[in-house]
């Protein structure tokens, strides 16, 4: 979620007697927020309503008052930070992990991006590709030759080696897919994917899973929730493809993927907790993170939730990180096969949550 | 082995060089009452002949999208004679003795666009209506036509002008002070920006260009300056814009500033607003007019980098604002670097940035010096052949080397259904469309994902399958060129290897090949 989603709009403090005091214009509506069983503390946006079916299943964690240890409220640094998990770490950490894993190497489409650019996350994986959508993939019939004469190209130059690896995996990746069945998807159990790009992208996620192209990682940005104006339009109808992907995504793979599937949702901060001159809010600290699939143990919200007293707000009035984002992602990765995590994330104390 | 050009070419299937510009629509029969537009007939190589890419070769890939090759070409349609262009390298070399003075030359001609005679490039763009509007008059426009019009403008620009560095200096500061045209009335506001801020100033002195872009209405859209007002004692600011002039426009993220310092540059711009466009009895004029109101603004003390503003300046803040960040010795530092790293390496040396941030400094953000202090770098003189051309970049440097016949394919407002457009959206490069203020990357690795088009786009190109684009088969000329191995010199600035000859000679498909190849991805 790029722009710094606002963790107290999609989660909101239920609760706390402060939001509703602090946010008097902002705050979702109290007759439709979405309350959870055996959960006092925090509700759901009501456009998040398709998350309760996971999160009733236990197949949802909510972890709030997460994010990073960077304060500058740059989009650029906090998203470089959380990216590259670090600061001055070469690579992404998505990318560290997949080189991490022992006796694991990753194939053509062991990392998939799904938009116009490679995501800092990925960088320094072993192969990663950018696509907008799976049917780009082709060059045309009788292009065999071509594809030949380029893999000598890229094979041996040795100037750029970013560019000789780029060229190489793009080769592969043209192969394997060629390969699949494009036109005739059709998802599973009912769900529904809308035409938004988050959704479509995440369809063919389901798609490369389903097909065991040797897919390990994907990504999909949702990209604009940096509401400085006119927050509750803007971020009402991202909700709303957020919620629908997603459930979509839980559905389309039903139980026996999701399994072996982790869905991981982040955004670079949160937001201030009071409104500015323009209906909006400014960049803040602490937001949300969702996880689904993958065997975490769902169905809870966990938070070390210290209220919005002024003195418990950070700067000029924002949510403060109690919960690092390295420590929600490393039960996921230790899940799925790295054993030491001291290579993905650098120069970090981790003390990982009980997920 | 040695291959004649002909049996390279014809190998491929395809054939290639040689060109004419045209408009193939109604609009342009209008313009121009024959058909094909001006034209350019034949073309010939004059080809660098070194091992390594040369310094004629260097600076045309740098300070260019690109070297291209001769050309007869009929610069006015009622002029019955052709013209000879050289090719830009046999050009460039006829400037001076030594190679050294044909390059001083070249540089010193480039930094003086105005006198550039660029009548063939601006006879083009007369096909473009929106680009002269008023900019109270954008407005009558359909969004998606100002948009596709401007970013078909700016590609046939840096295909077409002969004022090079500016086009490259223009796409430079595009992404130095970017906006996303699709926010709010930016989709009709870029287009002036375009105009009066980036294009008027690009070679220019950088404090005229801050305070340009700073007082553009498109910029107070795009980062909400326009919404920054301090109405009511407890209005807090908006800071979208003062963190963006510091962290990107300015400074840099390191540069030495605090959340403060922010909150205080918030506080200093309050108050500018831009004209809307329902706001009732106004002459279309007023739309996008940006002005002071008084009563909006904070006219408090403030504190910015340690300096003080004192209270009740009222719109002169704005001034002292600019004043105290530009002259910051950060400010000197950061866009040096970014110039380094668009000129020189993606890691540009520290003693070239040095240089470059003190020429900067020194001359009072004279652009043109700046520059000039950058080029004769010893560090820039050395770094050839390091930079990975973006994907606009790449497509405008393949149309510029084959020389490509380009048709204004105007008959669908949308970007995505043109047969340029479409690569650069799939490419992620389209102009005036990355949403975030920092512009797209200079650097090579936001862009590796992108080679599956750059071939898809060779092998078209070359086959002649781009709707509206064209190679010239029946203008090959024989006689006037050399054979495959003065080609591949071309499209590389250098002389081919044995090995490469004997790729490109026997691949059945020598020209898509040349455009896919790793070596023509780099500049």
């Amino acid at each position: 979620m790029r722009g710094g989603a606002d963790g107290l709009t999609l989660v909101p403090p239920i609760g706390d007697s402060d939001y509703w005091r602090k946010r008097p214009v902002l705050a979702v509506n109290e007759n439709t927020v979405v309350r959870l069983e055996g959960e006092k503390r925090f509700g759901l946006h009501p456009l998040l309503a398709g998350l309760t079916e996971p999160y009733s299943n236990g197949d949802l964690a909510v972890i709030h008052c997460v994010g990073s240890e960077d304060s500058t409220r740059s989009h650029f640094e906090a998203q470089d930070l959380m990216e590259h998990g670090g600061v001055n770490t070469p690579g992404g950490w998505l990318g560290r992990f997949l080189r991490a894993r022992p006796g694991i190497r990753g194939g053509p489409l062991s990392a998939v991006a799904f938009g116009k650019s490679i995501p800092e996350c990925l960088r320094g994986a072993p192969s990663v590709t950018a696509l907008q959508s799976l049917d780009d993939f082709s060059l045309g019939s009788n292009i065999g030759q071509f594809i030949e004469q380029l893999d000598s190209l890229y094979g041996c130059w040795g100037k750029d080696v970013a560019l000789h690896s780029a060229g190489m995996d793009t080769i592969k990746a043209i192969r394997c897919i060629e390969k699949l069945d494009r036109k005739s998807y059709q998802p599973e159990h009912g769900a529904e994917y809308s035409d938004h790009p988050f959704s479509r992208g995440l369809s063919q996620v389901a798609q490369l899973i389903k097909a065991k192209v040797g897919l390990d990682v994907a990504s999909v940005d949702l990209n604009g929730w940096d509401s400085h104006w006119a927050q509750d339009i803007l971020m009402d109808q991202l909700i709303s493809e957020l919620s629908q992907g997603l459930q979509a995504f839980y559905r389309d793979l039903g139980q026996k993927w999701m399994e072996t599937v982790s869905v991981v949702v982040m955004t670079e901060f949160g937001r201030r907790l009071y409104m500015n001159s323009s209906l909006g809010t400014d960049h803040g600290r602490g937001s949300v993170m969702f996880v689904m699939g993958g065997g975490v143990k769902g169905g809870r919200i966990l938070s070390d939730w210290k209220g919005l007293k002024d003195d418990v707000l950070e700067g000029r009035g924002d949510l403060p990180v109690t919960t690092n984002y390295r420590n929600v992602l490393v039960p996921i990765l230790e899940r799925h096969g790295a054993h030491d995590l001291s290579g993905v994330f650098l120069e970090y104390e981790l003390s990982p949550l009980l997920l | 082995m040695k291959f004649s050009r002909r049996q390279f070419l014809q190998l491929g299937g395809s054939t290639a060089l040689a060109t004419s510009v045209g408009c193939d629509s109604t609009i342009s029969e209008q313009l121009w009452p024959y058909t094909g537009g001006p034209h350019q007939v034949g073309s010939s190589f004059f080809s660098p002949s070194s091992e390594s890419i040369d310094l004629i070769s260097h600076h045309l890939n740098r300070l260019t999208f690109g070297p291209r090759p001769s050309a007869e070409i009929q610069k006015q349609f009622f002029q019955k004679t052709n013209e000879r262009r050289l090719s830009d390298y046999e050009r460039v070399s006829s400037l001076g003795e030594t190679t050294e003075e044909a390059i001083e030359a070249y540089i010193k001609e480039q930094l003086q666009p105005d006198k550039i005679d660029d009548s063939f490039c601006d006879f083009y763009l007369q096909c473009f209506e929106t680009l002269v509007l008023p900019r109270g008059e954008l407005f009558e426009y359909q969004e998606k036509l100002l948009l596709t019009e401007l970013t078909c403008a700016t590609l046939m620009r840096s295909v077409l002008s002969e004022r090079q560095l500016q086009e490259v200096m223009i796409q430079f500061w595009t992404d130095h002070f970017n906006i996303d045209q699709s926010k709010g009335d930016c989709r009709w506001l870029k287009a002036w920006d375009d105009r009066e801020v980036i294009r008027k100033h690009a070679l220019g002195k950088f404090p005229e260009l801050l305070r340009a872009s700073a007082l553009s209405p498109a910029m107070l859209w795009y980062l909400d300056g326009r919404k920054n007002v301090k109405e009511n004692q407890e209005d807090r600011p908006n800071e979208n814009y003062a963190r963006e002039l510091l962290e990107l426009h300015t400074l840099g993220v390191h540069g030495g500033y605090t959340q403060d310092d922010v909150e205080q540059v918030a506080r200093c711009l309050t108050g500018w607003r831009v004209q809307g466009r329902k706001s009732g009895n106004f002459y279309a004029s007023d739309i996008g007019k940006v002005g002071f109101r008084k009563d909006l603004h904070d006219d408090g003390e403030k504190k910015i980098l340690g300096r003080v503003v004192p209270a009740g300046l009222g719109k002169g803040d704005l001034d002292r604002v600019l004043d105290i960040v530009s002259q910051h010795p950060s400010t000197a530092k950061h866009i040096a670097t970014k110039l380094c790293m668009r000129f020189i390496a993606d890691e540009p040396p520290q003693d070239a940035v040095s240089t470059v941030a003190a020429s900067f400094q020194r001359s009072g953000g004279d652009i043109c010096r700046t520059l000039q202090t950058l080029f004769q770098t010893g560090q820039f003189q050395d770094n050839k052949g390091n930079k990975f051309k973006r994907p606009f970049n790449f497509l405008v440097s393949s149309l510029r080397a084959t020389g490509a016949t380009i048709n204004r394919t105007n008959d669908s407002w949308h970007l995505d259904r043109h047969p340029l457009g479409k690569y650069l959206l799939r490419m992620g490069d389209a102009p005036f469309q990355y949403p975030t203020p920092d512009g797209y990357p200079q650097e090579i690795s936001p862009w590796l994902g992108t080679l599956l088009w750059r071939w898809d786009f060779a092998l078209k190109l070359s086959q002649n399958e781009i709707k509206g684009i064209k190679i010239d088969k029946q203008q090959q000329q024989e006689e006037n060129v050399g054979g495959a191995d003065q080609l591949i010199a071309h499209f590389l600035g250098r002389r081919a290897t044995d090995a490469e000859q004997k790729t490109y000679g026997e691949s059945g498909n020598g020209l898509a090949l040349l455009l896919a190849s790793p070596a023509f991805q780099m500049c």
